[in-house]
């Protein structure tokens, strides 16, 4: 008597309901006003963009390296980096506000204005794409521009960071829409994503160092270190 | 008449809801709550007293009340509630609905502003603004339904082949528009973390602050109007939720009306695990769904048609 | 068509009286309104069948002086255009019998009166010509008479500089008119308006850009309105109501007119239009919001509707050059709709304003309040008429803005830059609905309701009984539009049925919507009554007490505590911030006891500190550099004379 329709088993099915899950994190991000709930966030975030592949129709039949590389990727990018900043955030005692340079209401806006011009972009590059999935090309821009723009218009030095690896995130994704092998694209982001960990825990140090001397992580701060 | 019955099941049930999220909050906080049918109580409590007015009030004051009510009670004449269509439906009928509401919200604003109190005064600033951020969400919300069906009416949104339902070939999608119309129900139905009626101070406050002055059975048409908004809000959320489907209508209406409980549990735990905003960042949260809904929006201008 | 130049010179007979039996005071108003309402009676008895019957155009041609042609042409958006231009100003000049009460100012009355007249008539010239010439005649007709009636109160010098900008707005755009026409002409070489479809496509886009910015520094389109906030609490009450019910519209006959002219379905046409509808919508009623006077509110509220319109034509052009020809007729018809309803309704507004400003003596909102109870039939329309500009139903606003909302939802199965402008104009209308809410709960909620903030408005009292009932008319004619839709929906349908665009649209299934809309109005207002019944029942035999207004536990609360508008509307400006500046001024507390301190805020409208920015202080540097020609000596003044004469016949 009581169906449930079927439909949410279909793959790509759960590959868009993924990307949708990756835009609304990145207008989340900028909306956000507290550092820890961004760095949870960005862990939600680098979830989902690492089970994206697992969902995309033409990647096809994944080796098992490549699985397993995917794997370590989601434990790195879903667990380890945000851990690592979620630790920094709570041990340097710091105001937990993010601090913008560009108000909230104006970032958001901003993500919306990105969204328009993803879409432009993938209509532009139709064409020359080896598959189609225009979902995955504007949630990749929109996540790049979105990265960027936090690096832009935030003060502290994490939200920077954070920035950074939602840039990453976007790259990430564009490199998986336009990627039909898979197995070697993963290598090189994997090794992009080891460095990306080491910054972080070295960003980890500085930023408790820069705690200690400057009573602050504003990156403003640092603009007394120039040369003079 | 099967519309008749789902509509004057709907005006009987509308009070009997919100106490669910009484529950749910008082579980939260380990106690027992008031009985399910407080508002009833209320409501009966409330149509038996008098009324005092101040003396700055005017006639709009009284009309304050008497038109929210009916403007949300036309809601609920409109709205496919239990999957059963409703009294009355035609193409367009969501853009007077929603302008309705509009009305409704610009006499209680004036009401407010009729007791000459700077509290309600205050209240009332916000309504305005903050609604009017969701209604951008809204509209945007009508965007898209009628991109995908090509309708302006609720009961055509959720019925034909390409019905407004998660489980449908737009799902993906309407995962975002589900948060957003979240989001916009808690806005407009003033509820955490947009407003919180229980805090201690008046000036905290939005829809609670704006109906000070209210008493009596004026009081109780108030409160019945929010009732049947946030009945109407629910049901449009469950509408899009709903995965159940049945051939039979009553069992139809009784799996609609669990899904519509499932969202005013949900209200009371969101209500029962957050706090309300600072209000300058009430706006921000206001215009995240808008951003949201927009790019479903722009989604559909290529990738899924 | 000879009707109407019957019409017409009644007009001008009955501003003409006016003059001449000036010394007469009242019979001098009764005679001068008496006759030019007839003039606009007879103008309205031959539009309104000649629309209804559909009938044929209408062309006429005089030789005047043997040099110029003048011609007269109606179509069907001409006739439409003129429904307003007849059916308003009577009802002003009935408002005006007891709102122009000074016996001393006997004359100016009466060249107030004529020049009302004078406008009137050249506003009717301007839909109807049907070439250069004779448009830019009657255009500058209408725009100096308006400027003389702005200039009725000249003594004050606020009201001279408002004037004069005015005239700088007026002639700065008719002069882009004349360049438009110039241009046109250098193609053609023909007066004619017919000729205009015949210039090349690639200089279509520049006419219709100069075109555009001449007429809309009439219609006030941002950034061109500044003049509308200051000419308008310049002007008495019911010349504002005119000249912001219908002369601002003319410039939106303009900008049709000449789109339909130019026959060029180029996309970018009806997407600049578009745009500066949604910029000018949404600028004007955030300002309106962040303005504390009434007449400066209702102005940038004039902007606003302004803007609704231009979403309209745009939602059509972009619909024509799309070819989706329901998205075309519902645009263009909702626009014209919207301008004959805001044709009524800002005029009742403006006249509730004037109302108050007659007996309150004040027209800023933070000095009023408690007038609903003072004034009971100035507060009652005036709600009626904040209703309807607000767009709800079921009142009028709705219905027009209904059409345009349902073009634009026909334009949704576009793709690309149309589609992503139609969901913009869409979410536009509705941040502009939600605004226009607020902004005139704050007008009703502050300065009618609550409790009087000034003794002024204590003691304000019921105006005349001409101008209750002009008002009660008008908003029950606001009423009636949103609950009867169907024969105003089928009027602006019938106004474009001689756009080539629109031609042939199947609209039965539509007039089924709006007589659907029309039964919810009526079920919802049967259902208001049926509640209110009820709600009267319950209070039957009950004690009803009264008392002070809960103050939260203060107990000495005094008129002074009530909500400010500027606190109103405070967080909704904060918003828009980067467009809407707010200039604080604050003394500040420097001493160990401080002394009296002063806190000021001010918006700053972004177009005009930009001009005084970018413009005129640039303008005055360099034309100060020139100051040493001026000498003030007469025989260098026919010295430089000379010169001039010579150097132009040596290069001529």
């Amino acid at each position: 008597m009581i169906q449930l329709s079927n439909a949410l088993v279909s793959v790509s099915h759960v590959g868009d309901v993924l990307l949708t899950m990756t835009v609304l994190s990145v207008l989340l991000s900028l909306g956000s006003n507290r550092l820890g709930a961004l760095v949870k966030i960005m862990a939600f975030q680098g979830i989902v963009v690492s089970l994206i592949p697992f969902f995309l129709e033409h990647h096809g039949q994944m080796s098992t390296g490549s699985i397993i590389l995917l794997q370590i990727m989601l434990l790195i990018k879903g667990l380890l980096i945000p851990g690592f900043m979620y630790a920094a955030v709570k041990k340097i005692k710091i105001k937990l506000e993010v601090e913008p340079i560009i108000g909230y209401n104006a970032s958001l806006f901003a993500g919306l204005i990105f969204i328009l011009l993803a879409a432009f972009i993938t209509n532009r590059l139709q064409i020359s794409l080896p598959v189609k999935n225009e979902l995955l090309m504007i949630a990749a821009i929109t996540t790049l521009a979105a990265g960027l723009f936090l690096i832009m218009s935030r003060h502290k030095a994490l939200t920077q960071v954070i920035g950074y690896l939602m840039m990453e995130n976007g790259i990430y994704l564009i490199g998986t829409a336009l990627a039909k092998q898979t197995h070697t694209m993963y290598v090189v982001e994997f090794g992009v994503l080891l460095d990306l960990l080491v910054g972080i825990m070295i960003m980890g140090i500085i930023v408790h160092n820069i705690n200690s001397s400057y009573d602050d992580v504003d990156t403003a701060l640092l603009g007394q270190l120039k040369d003079n | 008449m099967e519309s008749i019955l789902s509509f004057c099941f709907a005006v009987l049930i509308a009070p009997l809801l919100p106490a669910v999220i009484q529950k749910v909050k008082a579980y939260f906080a380990g106690k027992q709550g008031p009985p399910l049918l407080i508002n009833y109580y209320t409501t009966i409590k409330l149509f038996k007293k008098g009324s005092v007015y101040s003396t700055s009030t005017s006639f709009v004051f009284k009309m304050g009340p008497v038109v929210g009510f009916t403007t949300s009670l036309m809601m609920l004449l409109f709205f496919p509630m239990g999957e059963v269509s409703p009294l009355l439906s035609f193409h367009g009928d969501v853009l007077i609905l929603f302008y309705l509401m509009g009305l409704g919200r610009f006499f209680t604003i004036l009401a407010a502003l009729d007791t000459s109190s700077p509290f309600e005064g205050m209240g009332a600033a916000r309504e305005a603004f903050f609604s009017t951020l969701a209604e951008a969400t809204v509209f945007c919300i009508l965007i898209l339904f009628f991109r995908l069906t090509g309708s302006l009416s609720f009961n055509e949104f959720f019925s034909g082949p390409h019905a407004m339902n998660l489980m449908g070939e737009y799902g993906a999608l309407l995962i975002l528009v589900v948060v957003g119309l979240y989001i916009v129900m808690l806005t407009e139905n003033s509820r955490v973390p947009v407003d919180d009626p229980a805090t201690h101070l008046e000036l905290t406050m939005i829809h609670e602050v704006m109906i000070l002055d209210h008493s009596g059975p004026d009081l109780a048409l108030i409160e019945m109007g929010a009732w049947f908004k946030l009945l109407f809000y629910s049901g449009f959320l469950a509408r899009i939720i709903d995965p159940f489907h049945s051939e039979n209508v009553i069992v139809n209406a009784l799996l609609f009306y669990a899904v519509v409980i499932f969202v005013y549990v949900t209200v009371g735990v969101v209500e029962s695990i957050t706090a309300r905003y600072k209000m300058n960042l009430v706006p921000k949260f206001i215009l995240t769904p808008f951003i949201l809904v927009f790019f479903v929006t722009i989604l559909t201008m290529g990738v899924l048609q | 068509m000879d009707t109407l130049f019957v019409s017409m010179a009644v007009i001008i007979a009955g501003g003409a009286a006016g003059l001449l039996l000036c010394r007469q005071f009242t019979l001098m108003k009764l005679v001068a309104i008496a006759t030019t309402s007839v003039g606009c009676g007879i103008g309205l008895l031959f539009t309104v069948p000649k629309l209804l019957s559909g009938g044929a155009e209408l062309a006429v041609t005089y030789n005047w002086l043997h040099v110029f042609t003048l011609a007269f042409k109606l179509d069907s958006v001409s006739l439409f255009f003129l429904i307003p231009i007849f059916l308003v100003p009577p009802l002003t000049l009935l408002y005006s019998f007891h709102y122009l009460e000074n016996k001393d100012k006997k004359l100016r009355v009466g060249v107030s009166y004529f020049f009302f007249s004078v406008l009137v008539a050249s506003m009717a010239l301007v839909v109807m010509a049907d070439n250069m010439i004779t448009f830019l005649l009657a255009w500058e007709l209408m725009s100096l008479s308006s400027f003389f009636l702005v200039m009725y109160d000249y003594e004050v010098y606020e009201n001279r500089k408002a004037g004069y900008l005015y005239l700088i707005f007026a002639q700065g755009g008719a002069m882009l008119l004349f360049a438009t026409f110039a241009l046109i002409y250098r193609h053609t070489g023909s007066f004619d308006f017919a000729s205009f479809a015949s210039i090349p496509d690639a200089s279509k886009l520049l006419v219709f850009i100069l075109a555009f910015l001449g007429f809309g520094s009439k219609a006030g389109i941002f950034p061109l309105h500044i003049w509308l906030p200051k000419a308008h609490p310049a002007a008495p009450s019911h010349v504002s109501a005119i000249m912001s019910g219908v002369m601002i519209k003319m410039g939106i006959y303009g900008i049709f007119r000449i789109y339909l002219l130019l026959d060029a379905p180029t996309p970018v046409i009806g997407q600049i239009v578009l745009a500066t509808g949604m910029v000018t919508g949404i600028l004007g009623v955030v300002y309106a919001l962040a303005k504390q006077d009434i007449k400066q509110l209702l102005a940038y509220s004039s902007v606003e509707n302004i803007g609704i319109i231009l979403i309209g034509l745009g939602i059509g052009m972009v619909g024509v050059s799309e070819q989706n020809q329901a998205m075309a007729f519902f645009g263009f018809a909702g626009a014209l709709l919207h301008v004959f309803n805001h044709s009524i309704f800002k005029s009742l507004l403006f006249m509730g304003a004037g109302s108050v400003l007659h007996k309150a003596k004040t027209k800023n909102i933070e000095e009023l309040g408690g007038l609903m109870k003072r004034m009971p039939v100035t507060g009652r329309t005036f709600l009626a008429g904040s209703v309807a500009i607000s767009g709800l139903p079921p009142f009028s606003g709705f219905i027009g803005e209904f059409l345009i909302y349902y073009g634009a939802f026909q334009g949704l199965s576009s793709q690309n830059l149309p589609y992503i402008m139609t969901i913009l104009a869409i979410v536009s209308l509705a941040v502009i609905g939600g605004l226009a809410t607020a902004c005139f709960t704050k007008v009703v909620g502050l300065g009618f309701l609550g409790e009087p903030r000034t003794a002024q408005a204590a003691n304000a009292k019921e105006s005349g009984f001409a101008m209750g009932f002009v008002m009660s008319i008008m908003a029950l004619a606001c009423l009636v539009i949103g609950v009867l839709p169907e024969p105003f929906v089928r009027l602006a349908f019938l106004g474009i049925q001689d756009v080539p665009a629109a031609a042939g649209f199947n609209t039965d299934s539509f007039i089924v919507i709006i007589q659907h809309i029309s039964k919810t109005a009526a079920l919802f207002i049967g259902l208001l009554l049926l509640v209110s019944l009820f709600r009267k029942m319950m209070y039957v035999k009950k004690e009803i007490g009264s008392g002070p207004t809960w103050g939260c536990g203060f107990t000495q609360p005094t008129v002074r505590m009530q909500y400010t508008g500027t606190s109103y509307a405070a967080e909704m400006i904060g918003f828009f911030k980067p467009f809407v500046p707010v200039k604080t001024v604050y003394t500040g507390i420097r001493k160990i006891f401080p002394g009296k301190t002063t806190w000021e805020s001010e918006v700053v409208d972004i177009a005009e500190s930009n001009y005084q920015l970018r413009l005129i202080t640039p303008m005055l540097t360099l034309l100060g550099k020139l100051r040493w020609i001026q000498h003030g000596n007469i025989q260098l003044y026919i010295g430089y004379i000379i010169v001039a004469i010579i150097v132009l016949l040596l290069f001529l």
